[in-house]
């Protein structure tokens, strides 16, 4: 049975050195109270069994490294070893963020260059990096998209509108950003309802948030339509990034008609998802909006040296303690030079073209909602095993056994008994042939045994977890 | 260069598979409008070159040339070599989100581990898995506390960190709610008086951190009986190794703790990743943001951990989601954690002890050759203000001639300090920096 780090304390034990006391030091002593009482709850521990302990955890973990990983909406591509290189560098870790300007010149370039190659990417005109993931990206644009009508004197947009198939950050964002949400169905091709759009929109839309390719892989033909109807209404339009792997150099979001977007650098741009953050959401704008972008801002002076403002009327103000996370984005940028256009642009094609193999290769085992073809990703359903008693939730759990990271189940909402499906551009023909091989193995157990389907995993650390006693029952410590 | 695997051969095969003759086809949902020309020349660069780059950029700083006394919410602390060790093991690096909890125990488990150290340090319930940083960390707690009390009003002090409270407001904007700032006297010590005023029944919360921007410890408990008096929630928002010294969030009635965990584990790194911490009371569990891991069993009593209480999530709840946080800080919690650990029970006490000592000494060395500061006298963690009497442009030039970077300068954020500088000592410092730092500022006399 696994035991917590507090379950294996040992008095005195410990792993931590100080640096060396000097005889005046032990004269300074606090005011006795406000103390703490007791001494603090934490585990005595040696460096060895710290050691230990996270390393026998690392084993009861899968990671890109050691599985494959089709996680749709999560893009789990290769999370190179150079940027790491890059990131641990001292003259970058020992900076501090309110430094002065001319001690971190290395450090401002970064940000300036970066920006300047994601607006490239994007088709837009300026950018933050400070938004710390891409929730928060998603709230900045908001929240600049509202400053722009106050601005105008337009009090009334209180609306933003969001495909039902939308990523579940979009409408938590808007109601965050003070916004109503008004939901916008998505027809049986997978596009969105151009006929509900238009009775959607009115003078209280203050915008209309989407992706594209949307959450179930299809790049939407009528996205000029779509920009010109909310434009028109005086709405703007919000890109959300996360699938941007499938149109690096392709096309661009600012030449779809969006005004502003986040990108997830911890997608498309390979930063290390680290079980679950920290990730980078920079937001990029065109002309509209790029005075109401959050700060603290790089600019370049006329001598080239780079400093940062720290303050501009109409920016809508700060998102982060600091420059938001540096050592992140300072990653995607090293990434992003490696690749350059040429590398970008072969990223979205191959993205697209192993994603249509493997959907090309299960098609006889699933049902495909959507025959055309799909972009980075693609939506599968399970529903034809129902009757055997046997959901995706069963087969995404039997994939664990096998050594594959199951992908995403359950989402988008709208698609019933969805696997949704992204193996990103790094993955060999090997892997992918290797996966089909394994779901083909499982729905043949799921006809001969369909129990060893409905109980698994069987070969993991744990077997499947009581989540409604967690939740029933919370020990959270 | 890319990091593509497959090549001409197997895209031949798979484009056969398909059906087509070249991937282009795939491409023929965008409008032809849209469609960007490919690049015709390479235009990356090999991993050798990409190197020198990044190692020239990393060159071009040089603050790492200067002794650092700047604080203000990014401390320079040891961090314990253990921390990569384990930070770039590929199954922390490389994981993602553990939504498959039976394939993410190692994860959920060190979550869940972070958690714990987070409630056994500042006192309370129930934490969460992180949040961005501690000013959105302040945010979210005031959001909390909106919503589960009911009322509209919030207080934050203005001695708390002027970057925390512009992401509050960023972050109350989409309310109905009134943010008002509980001013602060001379030294930089909370105006009780005023709080007594501006404390009301429309309050859902007062907001104080610990120690405050400038360094100095406040009367908590006193904080706590005035919000008792109209039934405010406390949050108390802190730096976590004030706890190897100083009483608990929860010993001082707070009923949530905000902060940055990134003194632990953490290198400055310009500003980022840090880590936001959340600590609540049992009753306001349900009101918490982002992830939470529980302990449960699985189908043999196994034990084992598993995210929970997703209801409150933006992938479950949507726009009635307690916060839109979805991807957190995830390895920057683990380093945290390992960090905290590396300590453990006695070394966070000896580390907070040595850190409030050094403090001492360099404020008491600066304040015996003449050289004013301002604070309380002994109740303070990590920082102090210093006033100079000669201008702070010939102060600073001679620090910095020195490679001394002397601390920040307190009027960019409180235009009434001037001449001053806010200066942060840690266990970094040695006897021999801490009597440099003293002689030149002898010359500034």
């Amino acid at each position: 049975m696994t035991e917590t780090i507090f379950e294996k304390t040992e008095k005195d034990q410990h792993a931590y050195s100080l640096p060396k006391q000097w005889q005046e030091l032990e004269s300074f002593i606090p005011p006795k109270k406000l103390l703490r009482k007791e001494s603090a709850a934490l585990p005595e521990i040696s460096e060895i069994d710290l050691t230990r302990h996270f390393s026998q955890l690392a084993h009861k973990n899968m990671g890109i490294d050691t599985n494959f990983y089709p996680l749709g909406s999560c893009t789990m591509k290769l999370n190179p070893r150079v940027n790491e290189v890059c990131a641990s560098l001292p003259g970058f870790t020992r900076t501090h963020p309110l430094a002065p300007d001319h001690t971190v010149q290395g450090n401002l370039q970064v940000i300036d260059e970066l920006l300047k190659i994601l607006c490239e990417v994007s088709g837009m005109t300026a950018g933050s990096l400070t938004p710390n993931a891409g929730a928060q990206g998603e709230f900045v644009g908001l929240r600049m998209i509202a400053a722009y009508h106050q601005q105008r004197g337009d009090f009334q947009r209180d609306e933003i509108l969001v495909p039902d198939s939308a990523h579940g950050t979009n409408p938590a964002t808007a109601t965050l950003a003070g916004f109503k949400t008004v939901p916008i169905k998505t027809n049986a091709q997978g596009d969105m309802d151009l006929d509900a759009l238009r009775k959607a929109v009115s003078e209280r839309t203050a915008g209309l948030m989407l992706t594209n390719p949307n959450t179930l892989g299809l790049f939407s033909s009528v996205i000029t339509e779509i920009t010109a109807i909310v434009h028109e209404k005086g709405g703007l339009l919000y890109y959300d990034g996360a699938n941007m792997n499938a149109i690096l150099y392709m096309t661009k979001p600012g030449d779809m008609g969006f005004d502003v977007m986040h990108l997830n650098l911890h997608k498309t741009f390979s930063t290390p998802h680290g079980g679950g953050g920290p990730g980078s959401g920079p937001v990029l704008c065109n002309d509209k909006l790029k005075t109401f972008l959050p700060m603290p801002r790089v600019e370049k002076d006329s001598g080239g040296a780079y400093r940062i403002v720290w303050k501009e009327v109409e920016s809508i103000g700060n998102i982060a303690s600091f420059h938001g996370n540096f050592a992140i984005y300072l990653r995607a940028y090293l990434y992003a030079k490696l690749h350059g256009k040429y590398g970008l642009r072969r990223i979205a094609e191959q993205s697209v073209l192993n994603a249509n193999y493997l959907k090309v290769q299960l098609g006889n085992l699933f049902t495909i909602p959507f025959k055309q073809p799909c972009m980075h990703e693609f939506v599968v359903q399970a529903d034809n095993y129902l009757d055997c008693g046997v959901k995706a939730l069963d087969i995404a759990k039997r994939l664990l056994d096998y050594g594959i990271h199951a992908p995403t189940i359950y989402f988008p909402l709208i698609i019933k008994e969805c696997m949704l499906i992204e193996p990103t551009e790094s993955e060999s023909k090997r892997t992918l042939d290797h996966f089909v091989a394994v779901l083909e193995k499982i729905v043949k157990e799921i006809k001969s045994s369909p129990e060893l389907v409905k109980a698994a995993p069987h070969t993991l650390s744990v077997r499947r977890l009581d989540e409604v006693q967690a939740a029933r029952n919370p020990i959270l410590k | 260069m890319d990091f593509i695997s497959n090549q001409d051969p197997q895209n031949q095969e798979m484009l056969a598979a398909i059906g087509i003759k070249t991937v282009e086809e795939l491409f023929e949902s965008i409008p032809k409008k849209l469609l960007l020309a490919k690049p015709q020349t390479d235009d990356g660069l090999s991993e050798f070159e990409g190197l020198q780059l990044v190692e020239k950029l990393a060159s071009k700083n040089t603050f790492a040339q200067y002794e650092n006394y700047l604080g203000a919410g990014a401390y320079e602390h040891h961090v314990p070599a253990l921390v990569s060790a384990i930070c770039s093991k590929s199954e922390f690096l490389t994981a993602y989100t553990p939504y498959q909890p039976e394939a993410s125990q190692g994860m959920l488990q060190s979550i869940f581990e972070f958690q714990s150290v987070i409630c056994s340090l500042t006192g309370l319930d129930a934490a969460n898995a992180s949040l961005y940083d501690g000013a959105t960390a302040c945010a979210e707690a005031l959001l909390m506390a909106i919503r589960y009390q009911k009322r509209e009003n919030v207080l934050v002090a203005d001695s708390l960190h002027p970057h925390y409270q512009a992401v509050i407001r960023q972050y109350l904007r989409g309310y109905n709610s009134q943010l008002e700032q509980i001013p602060f006297l001379e030294k930089g010590e909370l105006n009780f008086d005023a709080l007594e005023k501006l404390c009301t029944t429309s309050t859902a919360a007062i907001l104080i951190q610990y120690p405050n921007f400038f360094g100095g410890i406040e009367d908590i408990q006193r904080v706590s009986a005035i919000a008792k008096r109209t039934g405010a929630l406390l949050i108390v928002c802190a730096n976590p190794l004030v706890y190897g010294l100083y009483a608990l969030a929860g010993e001082l009635g707070a009923d949530i703790a905000v902060g940055d965990g990134q003194p632990f584990g953490l290198p400055l790194q310009y500003g980022g990743p840090y880590v936001g911490y959340i600590a609540c009371k049992q009753e306001l569990v349900r009101q918490l943001p982002g992830r939470i891991v529980g302990e449960t069993v699985d189908v043999e009593g196994k034990r084992g951990f598993v995210l929970t209480l997703q209801a409150r999530e933006q992938h479950i709840r949507r726009e009635k989601a307690t916060s839109n946080i979805c991807t957190n800080q995830a390895l920057a919690a683990l380093a945290s954690l390992v960090g905290m650990l590396w300590y453990g029970k006695k070394g966070i006490e000896k580390l907070a002890l040595t850190n409030y000592q050094r403090t001492a000494y360099l404020k008491q060395q600066l304040e015996q050759a003449g050289i004013e500061t301002i604070g309380p006298e002994k109740a303070f963690f990590n920082e102090f203000i210093v006033k100079f009497s000669q201008p702070l442009e010939l102060v600073m030039k001679r620090f910095r001639d020195h490679h001394i970077e002397p601390g920040v300068e307190l009027e960019r954020f409180y235009p009434q300090f001037k001449n001053c500088l806010l200066v942060a000592v840690t266990e970094a410092k040695s006897r021999e920096q801490l009597d440099r730092y003293v002689k030149v500022a002898k010359e500034s006399l």
